[in-house]
């Protein structure tokens, strides 16, 4: 549904984004994942028509999303900064909102800010960062997207209103098929709500995974011996990462679990166990295998 | 019905299916039973649809389910295959305490006849063998 094929993005001299290609298909929950300054947020603009890419192309199901407002109809998109005009209400912004969005659901509209009790006609410069974040989704939502983009989203959310949320979009794309592209920090909170996921890293797309292929193709092993393997042990696997304590090896292997399994037992290990990575271990050591790794400084 | 670990290693899907599994086998959740629909699933715990989709396929795959075209999910009524595979599980499991029992020291011919010694429990009249 968003697709994006080879779209390039300069700023002046500097590439923000580089030959980039995405895909968010129906239904799907995407989650963009990168460093800092990566080029996540120039992204997410490029595909939700906001930015015009220098060359390549950001679809909507084929269709070209930039100025193009029959597409854009369709797909929203939440800055990391909600928006909204000066001195203005919810209700306001949500008869804008319906002027503009063909798909608006006022019921609901009603039944959203009701339920987050949220003021319609209180100001949305006087409410704290978190209202207005609840305030830029109740608009958001109401206004049915087929395509949302949100570019982190739960920033700033309280617990319980994070939960409700999310909670709302997984129904939306369940029952609407809606297709989420989502870029957040946040790799706990991602590794449960995406099926896929995108890891972005000065400019360029790294690689583009089913969250649960990836967790099933990376292991993190650890074995203890009473007597320390030769080299073939480790040159043996595909080792991204190792570390040895005492007579305790604990590496970062690429494999399925059997593959590692029928390895390392050869070497009759005394003790050891083949443990599914987190998200956080999978970024932190894909980002270390390109050269992006925890250093730790000391001042 | 179920209750998923956000904090656990393992991935969400692969704890659907063990639950899943276990209810079935178990027989909480009975022969022909209707599964609940991804969606709502989906909408009660807070899951990607598509995980769910991709538990309930595995469990297809595996012989626990099937699914009808446009009614949903139901519980197989075949036991053989998924009791073929819990005894696989178990005889494995046991190898590794065996294993550790040994090791620990504990001569081979005390394991056999502690093994001698445990009665078989009193059998349903399921006609299972693996």
């Amino acid at each position: 549904m968003i697709r994006a094929k080879g779209v390039l993005k300069k700023f002046g001299r500097h590439e923000a984004v580089k030959n980039v290609d995405l895909h968010v298909k129906k239904g799907s929950i995407y989650g963009l994942l990168g460093s800092n300054g990566a080029g996540k947020t120039t992204l997410l603009k490029l595909v939700s028509g906001i930015l015009k890419a220098d060359s390549g192309k950001a679809e909507i199901e084929g269709v070209s999303i930039f100025e193009n407002p029959d597409v854009k109809k369709r797909v929203l998109f939440i800055p990391d900064q909600p928006a909204f005009f000066h001195q203005t209400s919810l209700k306001y912004m949500a008869n804008f909102y319906k002027a503009v969005y063909s798909q608006w659901n006022e019921t609901r509209f009603r039944q959203l800010y009701e339920h987050f009790a949220l003021d319609p006609h209180a100001k949305l410069s006087r409410m704290s960062k978190g209202m207005q974040r609840q305030a830029a989704f109740i608009l958001t939502l109401s206004a049915m997207p087929d395509a949302l983009v949100l570019d982190e989203p739960f920033d700033g959310l309280d617990p319980v209103v994070r939960q409700q949320i999310k909670n709302i979009l997984i129904q939306d794309v369940s029952t609407r098929g809606m297709a989420l592209l989502v870029s957040s920090h946040n790799l706990r909170e991602m590794e449960d709500f995406c099926d896929a996921v995108g890891v972005m890293h000065q400019g360029r797309l790294l690689y583009e995974r089913d969250l649960e292929e990836l967790k099933t193709d990376i292991s993190k092993l650890q074995a203890a011996f009473k007597k320390m393997p030769d080299e073939s042990f480790l040159t043996g696997m595909n080792v991204l990462h190792y570390e040895q304590r005492g007579r305790v090896l604990t590496c970062i292997v690429r494999g399925t679990e059997e593959e590692i399994d029928r390895h390392v037992r050869l070497y009759e290990p005394a003790l050891y166990d083949v443990l599914p990575l987190t998200l956080e271990e999978i970024f932190t050591y894909e980002m270390g295998s390109v050269g992006y790794e925890i250093r730790n400084l000391i001042v | 019905m179920f209750t998923i670990d956000t904090r656990s290693r393992m991935p969400i899907y692969e704890q659907l299916t063990e639950k899943l599994k276990e209810l079935i086998i178990r027989e909480v959740m009975k022969e022909d039973e209707q599964l609940p629909s991804v969606r709502s699933l989906a909408q009660q715990l807070t899951i990607n649809p598509n995980t769910i989709q991709k538990a309930y396929r595995e469990l297809e795959r595996e012989g626990y389910i099937y699914s009808i075209p446009g009614k949903g999910s139901f519980v197989s009524p075949v036991k053989n295959a998924i009791n073929k595979e819990r005894v696989e599980m178990l005889k494995k499991e046991l190898e590794r305490i065996v294993g550790e029992i040994l090791y620990l020291g504990v001569p081979k011919d005390e394991v056999i006849k502690l093994i001698e010694t445990i009665e078989e429990p009193e059998r349903g009249k399921s006609n299972d063998q693996g």
